[in-house]
């Protein structure tokens, strides 16, 4: 592997002309990277007096800002490790810091609890010159762990991830491969902080030399057009938000130009002038969603990964292939089992068990070697593309051994503008029955009988949905039938359907 | 609250909620995450386009006041204090 990058950005000052910004709802702040570095040694300083030495733990509990940067840099200067816990799901009190072994945890929010520092300090620690011995030399070997990243667990308990300076290295080496980022692009990140791989466009700006935008999750949308980055760092929910914005704007200008012309303004207008391409990934991404902002020219790359593996696989400029999650990433190998369930060999695995989890969770989910078990079910094609079929337990097997993926086949009923969602089951084990949560309020149960047709049209016969159960109402997080995430919570879909599901006198029947 | 600024509001709100409600009956004094379903998301968007189609600076609000605005009203009332100085 080439040179690593985390020791390289610990060790030395960069020498380019990269700029980081902060950008609040108030305003935006710009500082050199070379500014940040000095004045993240001089945090990293401070951190010292305050007693962290190498091999603690600081935890960080803040909306994304300059000190939230600044901390995890001090941290990485003095190899300290760093917990990021995201605002909203994490209290900032004395059973968190005991739970996770934190030193000190910096916050945004009120405490009395103690070790908990206002992270405002911070800024101060930054900015004041120092007398102190300089910051001894460190150097990360590709085993030594940077931080803890938490995933949702099972239990409802987060399960703590250490995530090794190798798989971090790795994972910056094969994006940069492929997206080439450099002077002039400037990358917009406004996901928490928390969540590890937000930081790598940082640690890639000190690297590579381009630009880096960290901007608040509330002043997202309004400060887009305003920073005019070339790259945004995103999500399916933020760009199907932003997708839906774009096209109320186009009808609305579409009096005065063509709806193409109005779709790719008004995008402009949302994103600014210089977009070289948007990212997603963390989530499957719709169809229809991906082939809109590719036609409004602002082409978007969705790829694959999980907390768990770092990011696997990357459609990118050079290879990109429509349904695809695109070609697997050097360092990075997928097999790919009998059942089709995926499972990711790393040269440089994230970790080879959880910090902080239950009994058998590690076990479940990683090899000895550290290869992750994903419970995705996947193929790659003849050119290398990989894509994502469902969830093996996603799989329905019918009473004839028949295996049913129904992810495929809930995306095509989803696919048309009547239905919000669409949750297959088969009670008896011989046919296959829908639950659709409709898009508006009455149904629309022409569209969602048409749709049926059509569906049913293009699948095998086992395939194929005997009945539509329409819900009364559209799953939402508040009636429990969507995880915080927006994805459908099958159990309780079948739980509050189950007799309309059981009973086959109900629903739209297929013809 | 200015009427104009109380339209746009429900228009904007109206813009992003799925399934999709009409302006005019939308409730004022409603929590618009409880009764609608706004999502985190829409509803930064939301208060981003109202602010720009009422002309309103969002510079004026913290992340923390975007927070506190629960209802419509919360909304209309926080730019109506600020409109007067857009036109």
């Amino acid at each position: 592997m080439p040179r690593s990058l985390i020791n390289d950005i610990v060790s030395e000052a960069p020498v380019h002309d990269g700029r980081i910004s902060f950008a609040r709802l108030d305003g935006t702040e710009t500082l050199t990277l070379a500014e940040l570095y000095e004045r993240a040694g001089r945090v990293a300083s401070g951190l010292r007096r305050m007693g962290v030495a190498p091999g603690d733990r600081i935890g960080i509990l803040a909306a994304n800002g300059l000190e939230w940067v600044l901390l995890d840099l001090a941290a990485l200067r003095l190899k300290a490790e760093t917990a990021g816990f995201e605002p909203g799901k994490f209290e900032p009190d004395a059973e968190l810091l005991a739970r996770y072994d934190i030193k000190l945890l910096f916050s945004d929010r009120p405490s009395d609890a103690p070790g908990v520092v206002p992270v405002a300090d911070v800024r101060l620690l930054s900015e004041k010159q120092d007398d102190d011995e300089p910051l001894l030399p460190v150097h990360y070997g590709p085993e030594d762990t940077t931080t803890v990243k938490f995933t949702s667990g099972s239990t409802g308990t987060p399960k703590g991830l250490a995530a090794t300076a190798g798989s971090i290295d790795s994972s910056l080496h094969a994006v940069q491969e492929i997206f080439e980022h450099g002077p002039g692009d400037d990358l917009f990140v406004f996901l928490p902080l928390s969540l590890l791989q937000q930081r790598y466009w940082i640690y890639s700006a000190l690297r590579h030399g381009h630009d880096v935008t960290i901007s608040t999750y509330e002043a997202a949308f309004a400060t887009l057009g305003r920073v005019r980055p070339t790259v945004v760092m995103g999500v399916p929910a933020f760009y199907e938000t932003a997708k839906r914005h774009i096209e109320s704007r186009a009808r609305r200008a579409a009096k005065t130009s063509s709806p193409e012309d109005a779709v790719r303004e008004a995008a402009r207008r949302l994103f600014g002038d210089r977009i070289r391409y948007l990212w997603t990934g963390s989530a499957p991404a719709r169809a229809a969603m991906l082939t809109f902002f590719d036609e409004a020219g602002l082409p978007i790359y969705e790829g694959y990964g999980l907390n768990e593996t770092c990011i696997v696989t990357k459609n990118h400029p050079g290879a990109s292939r429509a349904g695809s999650v695109g070609k697997v990433l050097t360092g990075k190998q997928v097999l790919i089992d009998e059942d089709g369930v995926i499972s990711v060999r790393s040269d440089h695995p994230v970790n080879r068990r959880y910090a902080y989890a239950a009994p058998g969770d590690s076990e479940r989910v990683f090899g000895e070697d550290g290869t992750v078990r994903t419970g995705d079910l996947g193929h790659l094609d003849e050119d290398g593309f990989l894509f994502i079929r469902g969830r093996a337990d996603d799989v329905i097997v019918l009473d004839n051994g028949k295996k049913v993926i129904v992810r495929p086949i809930e995306e095509q009923m989803k696919s048309d503008p009547a239905i919000a969602e669409c949750v297959l089951f088969c009670p008896a084990q011989t046919d296959l029955v829908a639950v659709v949560s409709p898009s508006a309020l009455p149904a629309d149960t022409e569209a969602i009988a048409a749709r049926l047709a059509r569906t049913n049209s293009s699948v095998e016969r086992d395939e194929q949905i005997r009945r539509v159960v329409v819900a009364q109402e559209p799953f939402s997080i508040d009636n429990g039938l969507l995880t915080s995430q927006f994805k459908p919570k099958r159990k309780q879909i079948l739980a509050a359907y189950e007799r309309e599901i059981n009973d086959t006198k109900e629903g739209i029947h297929a013809a | 609250m200015q009427p104009e600024t109380e339209t746009a509001a429900r228009e904007n709100l109206s813009a992003v909620l799925t399934p999709e409600i009409a302006p005019e009956e939308l409730d004022l004094d409603l929590d618009m995450v409880e009764a609608y379903g706004l999502t985190s998301l829409n509803k930064v968007l939301f208060l981003t386009s109202v602010c720009e189609e009422t002309g309103v600076n969002l510079g004026h609000f913290t992340e923390h006041d975007l927070a506190a605005m629960r209802t419509l009203r919360d909304v209309a009332e926080a730019l109506s204090r600020y409109t007067n100085e857009a036109v």
